[in-house]
């Protein structure tokens, strides 16, 4: 029997599904419990603005469901990305539409329409650790370009809506690595800086990395996205703050802290942080006492470690809430530099949107500067609990639905949002 | 009490001031009663030190100020006084500190100390000027350069600093000095070409720094950028002086570490020339290319290791080796000895080892591998030339001629398995038993033990062959419990209908049919069992069987058609989503099939989201719509 006749077979099994497969349908990525993989269902939203199909995020609704016209290449996507979704009738998509605007429930429609141009702030030598934006962002199969400091100091990003920063050292200290110093990785990348710095025009690294801070934060002014995690979170402020006065001890630059350093330091010129205390011990591998650190070693478990998700108006606050949409409300706590932020050096314009219960830390954060945002978020992997330099990146197959992740993923599609007039 | 501390007027010795001290603040002074009683400027400069430790700088240095006006020639509280100030910032009083010394004596350590405050206060000229000035004191000196080089490097002015030692030399007349520095100033500042040929240069003196250079430079050499300047710079020395040993042997290693291995076997091949290595530096090369997968090299450096060196220590492990190689290539690139209809094709890369293996039985009878060897020719004839009769007589060999080694205990086990082929189910237990007594533990044993439960099953022993699974299935930790616990399942779930469970006998005669290789007679069991239970628990996995079978006697049509038709005929079955995936496999090899292939993948992954093959299904399908834009 040819197998071109035979496979008749298997064509006749298929019927019934290629029946339903009907392009009138709907398609609803829901990002529940029963979602099969969170995080490449953000890239499939993002994949499907690529193709200028414009998707509804339904906030709070089903974990922040997603929403978008059926076609076949769309479901082949989502089969091929192992997303779970549903095929609904223009009836029930309706019914949901109507549910999910309705005045009843906390929940609310956001249309995205238009793919953001990502970049994501990182050198191109290899550092002994992951970036977790990286790892989500190749993931989840959303196309990133890659910047360092010249691009950014040449202009490059005016050419993007989002800014990830990750594991970066704004105040010029390399990570304050100094246990490394003979190592090659930290050898090479102290190299390369200095020489960009010498190039740019500055003595030091820090004074380089300030004009980076600064650049950037003119390029949130102008209503840019920048979303920071772990140390580029508290380094980027700080840097900004000591832009009068020197912070960096002389192991790293040669030269010792300035003396007045901390009466020095310009609290007006920070995005979320003010009234911190940098560090100036070379060996204390802490930038300033605005993260509270890893838990004490008695609490410092995954199994006790977690911080929860505040709770925003979908209509009233859609940003904040954007930026929760998760399919649980408490989430496992992870280390990383900075853990997580002092909650009483948080300025008063930031918005909390996850905090450590009763412990006074905050884990995420967000602001308005200018016509752009601001997102902070503490730690550094948040599924390896403490990521050490050396340590394997984690494979997030084995964390297809991981939470801390679908925070990281939330902001990558934040700036696809159309901005609708605010409920007044 | 003051006068008991040395003064030093050369800051190259202040470091014996500084124990000296070291010594006397850490002893109590004692008068004549035997009380402790400290000296009043001891005890300030305590605590200037304390204030220091706590930052506290403006306090210590108004303690510090009034000691050095004290005891101006002191060297303990001048170095204190300058480091306060540095630590503040106070660059002004550091130099002033300084010039007042340097009104007494113009060295080159205090020079450079003056050059290095002025750097950090900004002004490059005037540091360049008085860092010239210090070198300028002394020039035949190479202790003046070596401050001054370390003054430059404390503010991280690595190219000025390698500037200055090159000047050294020149105005010393030493063309050897500060080798070791100016290599590794080299390598932290970029300059990997210029680091490469002071290795070389250190390595020309001494030979016997090989190891050295090698530790130095290996942490820079995962870099491309590190890497090419190094081999030029290693390669032009070598043009110099073609015979000299180290030269070459660090130039292989380079291209070794630059994965350009045809390079490094030139290179080894003309060391083991230069050292009458008789093969063994070749072999070694060999060893490590063939780890890192470059085969032609690693063959063509034991292939010359054999024909050069044919009574070389290293032949024989050349053999040894060389047939690991190219059966582990074979295994690689999935050769076979025969196709799909049975008939023999080349297999040069199996041919090959057992050529090896064969000369290495001929040549070294005597050598400690030849157990070892001797079972891999076993091996080979069994699996690869399916040549049963010739392996069981070279397992037999094996086993009598070395008793209680590990080669023979394999090819008991091997043994066992040939008489299951032949049907000789006793004998094979009986060697399996034997071999679970000698060995009580580990994988071998563990494996005999699972096979003796086969044994049963082949035997149509049900019950001993679940008690035996029982027993393997509680160690979760060895390698074998999965295969136990898949062998539990089928004794347990497929039982009855009829006192003589029929339809697991006849399973059962198709596994042992499939083992010993015949096909037809599997088939057979198969066909005659789902003709007269088609709705048995076993149904489903005899069809699965069946699949497999056809697919692995090249009936590809059959196999597919068996396997498409598992989704239709058992809907509930756990094998449907490994059925439809076999049946896709089948259809992605035929472009023709390949829309159909999808489908199938398609199909997977719609209806067993949840399928351990799911990932697989996806990539497949993702290269299909790569390759083909299915």
């Amino acid at each position: 029997m040819p197998l071109r006749s035979i496979r008749l077979l298997l064509l006749a099994a298929l019927l019934p599904l290629a029946a339903m497969s009907a392009r009138a349908q709907d398609v609803l990525i829901p990002m529940d419990i029963r979602q099969s993989n969170h995080l490449k269902a953000y890239g499939v939203a993002f994949w499907l603005l690529e193709q200028g199909e414009p998707v509804d995020w339904l906030l709070n609704y089903r974990g922040g469901s997603f929403l978008s016209a059926g076609f076949d290449r769309l479901e082949e996507e989502l089969q091929v990305r192992g997303v779970y979704f549903e095929r609904i009738g223009p009836d029930a998509s309706a019914r949901i539409v109507a549910e999910v605007e309705s005045e009843e429930y906390n929940t609310a429609t956001v249309r995205l329409e238009t793919a953001p141009n990502i970049a994501v702030y990182a050198p191109e030598q290899t550092l002994p650790w992951d970036d977790a934006v990286l790892l989500a962002l190749e993931y989840a199969e959303v196309p990133y370009d890659m910047l360092y400091d010249d691009a950014i100091l040449d202009g490059a990003l005016r050419e993007y809506d989002w800014l990830h920063l990750h594991h970066e050292d704004f105040t010029g200290q390399y990570g304050k690595f100094l246990q490394y110093r003979n190592i090659p990785w930290y050898i090479e990348q102290q190299r390369k800086a200095e020489a960009m710095a010498a190039r740019y025009g500055f003595r030091k690294t820090s004074r380089l990395k300030l004009e980076v801070a600064q650049t950037i934060k003119d390029y949130v002014a102008q209503g840019g996205f920048l979303f920071a995690m772990c140390s580029g979170t508290d380094t980027y402020d700080i840097a900004l703050a000591a832009r009068q006065t020197d912070i960096v001890p002389s192991e790293y630059d040669g030269d010792p802290v300035d003396p007045d350093a901390l009466s020095r330091l310009d609290y007006d010129a920070t995005l979320a942080f003010e009234h911190f205390t940098p560090v100036f011990h070379p060996g204390e591998y802490e930038h300033a006492n605005i993260d509270v650190g890893p838990p004490p070693p008695a609490l410092r478990n995954q199994a006790v470690d977690y911080f929860t998700l505040f709770d925003f108006s979908a209509k009233w606050d859609p940003v904040p809430t954007m930026l929760t949409q998760n399919h649980v409300a408490t989430v496992k706590g992870f280390v990383g530099q900075t853990t997580s932020f002092r909650k009483r050096l948080v300025k008063p314009s930031a918005v909390v949107l996850a905090e450590a219960p009763n412990r006074d830390e905050v884990k995420y954060l967000h602001g308005n500067f200018g016509e752009g945002t601001f997102t902070f978020y503490a730690g550094h992997d948040p599924e390896d609990y403490q990521h050490f330099v050396g340590d394997p990146p984690t494979d997030l197959d084995l964390h297809k639905n991981s939470p801390g992740y679908r925070l990281i993923l939330n902001n990558i599609l934040f700036p696809a949002a159309k901005k609708k007039k605010q409920k007044t | 009490m003051y006068t008991l501390i040395r003064t030093f007027s050369l800051p190259a010795r202040s470091w014996a001031g500084a124990l000296l001290l070291a010594a006397l603040l850490s002893a109590p002074f004692a008068d004549a009663a035997g009380q402790s009683r400290e000296d009043p400027q001891m005890a300030r400069f305590r605590l200037a030190d304390a204030f220091m430790r706590a930052g506290q700088f403006e306090q210590a240095i108004g303690l510090l100020e009034d000691l050095y006006a004290g005891a101006p020639r002191n060297e303990t509280f001048y170095q204190k006084l300058k480091e306060a100030y540095e630590n503040v910032k106070r660059y002004d009083e550091a130099i002033a500190l300084i010039q007042s010394r340097l009104a007494d004596t113009r060295s080159a350590a205090l020079l450079s100390d003056l050059a290095r405050i002025r750097y950090l206060q900004g002004d490059e000229e005037a540091a360049r000027a008085t860092w010239e000035e210090a070198v300028a004191t002394a020039p035949a000196d190479p202790m003046a350069w070596r401050v001054a080089y370390q003054s430059l490097v404390a503010v991280r002015q690595f190219d000025q600093a390698v500037s200055l030692l090159e000047e050294a030399r020149e105005a010393t007349g030493m063309p050897a000095l500060f080798r070791v520095d100016l290599a590794w100033l080299c390598s932290i500042s970029g300059r990997y070409g210029q680091a490469a040929e002071e290795y070389l240069a250190l390595l020309k003196e001494n030979e016997g720094h090989l190891d050295f250079v090698r530790a130095r430079m290996t942490p820079f050499m995962e870099d491309q950028e590190a890497l090419a300047p190094s081999i030029a710079a290693a390669r032009n020395a070598v043009q110099t002086d073609p015979l000299y040993r180290a030269w070459r042997e660090l130039l292989g290693w380079l291209y070794a570490e630059a994965a350009d291995f045809p390079r490094a076997l030139e290179e080894y091949r003309a060391i083991d020339g230069l050292e009458n290595g008789q093969g063994s530096r070749l072999f070694e090369f060999a060893l490590a290319a063939a780890d890192a997968g470059a085969w032609e090299e690693a063959a063509k450096a034991w292939q010359e290791v054999l024909t050069r060196y044919p009574d070389a220590p290293a032949a024989p492990r050349t053999l040894a080796a060389l047939g690991a190689m190219h059966t582990q290539q074979a295994e690689e690139i999935g050769e076979r000895a025969f196709d799909e209809t049975g008939q023999r094709i080349p297999a040069p890369h199996y041919e090959r080892a057992l050529v090896a293996y064969q000369t290495f039985l001929q040549e070294h009878p005597n050598h400690a591998m030849y157990p070892d060897v001797l079972h891999r020719v076993g091996r080979l004839q069994q699996d690869v030339f399916l040549d049963v009769g010739g392996a069981e007589s070279v397992f037999l060999q094996a086993l009598a001629a070395f008793p209680n080694t590990r080669a023979a205990d394999r090819a008991a086990f091997d043994l066992a398995h040939i008489a299951i082929a032949r049907g000789q189910l006793d004998e094979a237990r009986l060697r399996f038993n034997r071999l679970v007594e000698r060995l009580r533990t580990g994988e071998l044993a563990e494996q005999a033990r699972f096979d003796l439960a086969r044994i049963h099953l082949f035997a149509k022993e049900f019950d001993a062959a679940l008690a035996l699974v029982d027993i393997l299935d509680a160690h979760t930790s060895t390698n074998i419990s999965n295969d136990a616990i898949a062998l539990k399942i089928l004794l347990l779930e497929n039982r009855g209908p009829d006192s003589l469970d029929t339809p697991l006998r006849r399973y059962a005669g198709a596994l042992l049919a499939q083992k010993q290789r015949q096909p037809l007679a599997a088939l057979d069991s198969l066909d005659a069992l789902l003709a007269a239970y088609p709705g048995h628990a076993l149904a489903d996995e005899a069809r699965f069987l069946r699949g497999e079978i056809l697919l692995a006697a090249g009936r590809r049509e059959e196999a597919y058609a068996t396997f498409a038709e598992i989704p239709l005929i058992h809907p509930a079955s756990f094998l449907t989503d490994r059925a439809l995936f076999e049946a896709a496999g089948i259809l992605s090899r035929d472009p023709d099939t390949r829309e159909e292939a999808a489908a199938a993948y398609r199909r997977l992954l719609s209806e067993y989201p949840g399928s351990l093959l799911a990932d697989k299904a996806r990539d497949r399908l993702r290269r299909l719509r790569d390759d083909e834009g299915v």
